[in-house]
């Protein structure tokens, strides 16, 4: 059971920032990004080129697949998301779509990526390490995935909270029309806020890389359950996502720890329909912050 | 209506509106520094569109010029216009509703080298002590006054030559608009300039050095406050036919 609970907390990691990841570029950019999963599986397989081609370590290969992730995050926000915008919301919604697709099929095709999963070198140890406590065997590699979630949430916080640059990015959410007039620069922020995000699924698929592999076509279904996450936790709060995310991969472990594989998925998305119909703000919506 | 000091705003012949709408037909307009400048005129008549055209947002400038401290401004961006000190306080103040006072204003400076922020921001909460007892507050659970105040003072921090008010005292108690009149007033005092846009006649005419009245998207008159104040159109149109 508390195997269980780990390893969804675990895999709830991913889901957790990519659901951040969506978070943080619909806030920015009013754009719901279908292809934030998609993301996390390029930036695990980011981190398997570091490894493969460079020799690095799992720590290096991690810092390197996060920069490439901001860098692809910017050119995506460039290349893709501003020029669709010209076609207004249904033109991005399908540019997302598309690029899903693209990603998709289109990773199968580097060398060395493949189309099957690959696993991560372990970030400590061997792989197969357990931590016994109480008599309790506790994978280390699940442990490291759960810490660098909250490294990187720390992360995130001291910039949001407490840097210039930050709140000039969180301004530039609340009242774009405000922080033009007073000289930020709205689109720039936004081309940030969308290269922080991918930043972020790339961190998301490479700290499970151990565990859950990376590369394959599980994209589209993190993506789902991030959404999941993000919409059962509140898809205007930050902690709503994170919490969603870990309550996702938490309940799909246990699901399927308890009947089997195939059950789990559909109970997850039935989650999602509850969600929707009981609370639709979600479970951590913002108190009373009104939207323009 | 001699006036020494030189000319920071030029605007000349604007045309401008939104899509196929004309709603600027031809404008002239300057802004001397130090000067309290008023916009008067009915609804519609184009005087927050002007405002917008001048900061290079929504709008779209059809033809004309605007120079703004030896700066064309018709070619740059909203930003831009900032850089160089010409500010606006728009129509609905869009404040950053769900940050704090405090974080509202330092955002204010964000155009500056921000080198000597904490100078301007004791400043501004000298100027407001009202929001100095509220800094750690978010800003949308301010008063309508309080959020004008801090709307003002957010547009102080850029350190601007030339600061545009949007009607602001749009929904506030009497009191409180003859305070932010009263502030404004002293703002010119010190050296910036002020052009004001307002419906309320009566105490914008009190206040100002000159006024335009635009209807139509033209200037139809413009003078010395005290010469539109004797003015028998205004009187009667802005006035409510009571003496001054």
């Amino acid at each position: 059971m508390i195997q269980l609970l780990v390893a969804g907390l675990t895999v709830g990691s991913g889901y957790a920032l990519v659901a951040l990841g969506i978070h943080i570029i619909l806030r920015a950019t009013r754009i719901v990004n279908f292809a934030q999963g998609e993301f996390s599986v390029v930036g695990g397989l980011f981190a398997l080129t570091f490894v493969q081609v460079l020799h690095a370590n799992s720590w290096f290969a991690l810092i390197g697949a996060t920069l490439c992730g901001f860098v692809l995050g910017l050119a995506f926000e460039r290349l893709v998301l501003r020029p669709a915008a010209r076609s207004g919301e249904i033109g991005l919604t399908i540019a997302t779509i598309g690029t899903v697709f693209i990603l998709l099929y289109g990773h199968a095709l580097v060398p060395g990526w493949g189309s099957l999963p690959q696993p991560l070198p372990a970030f400590s140890g061997e792989a197969s390490d357990v931590i016994t406590a109480g008599g309790v065997a506790v994978g280390v590699q699940s442990l490291w995935a759960f810490a660098l979630l909250l490294v990187a949430l720390g992360a995130l916080y001291l910039f949001f909270e407490r840097t210039y640059y930050g709140k000039a990015i969180r301004a530039a959410s609340n009242n774009p029309l405000g922080a033009r007039l007073v000289g930020i620069d709205v689109r720039t922020t936004g081309a940030i806020s969308v290269g922080l995000a991918i930043a972020l699924a790339a961190y998301g698929g490479t700290i499970i890389g151990p565990i859950a592999l990376v590369g394959g076509a599980g994209g589209v279904a993190i993506t789902i359950k991030g959404f999941v996450g993000a919409i059962v936790g509140g898809l205007e709060s930050p902690v709503g996502c994170v919490a969603g995310g870990l309550l996702v991969g938490v309940v799909e472990k246990l699901l399927q720890g308890v009947f089997s594989y195939g059950v789990a998925d559909p109970i997850v998305y039935s989650l999602l329909l509850l969600g929707l119909l009981l609370r639709p703000q979600g479970l951590f919506a913002a108190r009373g912050a009104i939207r323009d | 209506m001699t006036n020494a000091a030189p000319i920071l705003l030029d605007v000349r012949d604007l045309h401008a509106g939104y899509g196929a709408l004309d709603v600027l037909r031809g404008v002239d307009l300057e802004v001397h520094a130090g000067e309290l400048v008023a916009v008067l005129g009915p609804n519609g008549a184009g005087k927050s569109t002007l405002l917008r055209t001048i900061s290079r947002y929504d709008s779209t400038l059809r033809s004309g010029a605007i120079t703004f401290d030896g700066h064309d401004l018709t070619r740059v961006t909203t930003e831009r216009t900032v850089r160089l000190g010409c500010l606006q306080v728009p129509e609905g103040r869009q404040l950053f509703s769900e940050l704090g006072v405090d974080d509202n204003l330092r955002l204010g400076a964000f155009s500056t080298d921000r080198t000597r922020l904490a100078d301007g921001l004791a400043g501004v909460y000298d100027r407001f002590p009202s929001l100095a007892a509220r800094k750690r507050q978010v800003a949308f659970t301010l008063s309508g006054g309080e959020q004008q105040m801090l709307a003002i003072g957010r547009a102080l921090m850029a350190k601007p030559k030339l600061l545009m008010l949007d009607e602001p005292s749009t929904g506030l108690a009497p009191q409180i608009v003859e305070r932010i009149f009263a502030i404004v007033a002293e703002l010119t005092r010190s050296g910036t300039a002020v052009l004001l846009v307002e419906q309320n006649a009566y105490l914008t005419l009190r206040h100002a050095d000159r006024a335009y009245v635009l209807e139509g998207g033209t200037v139809a008159l413009s003078g010395s406050a005290a010469e539109l104040r004797a003015d028998e159109r205004v009187k009667a149109i802005y006035l409510g036919g009571d003496t001054v």
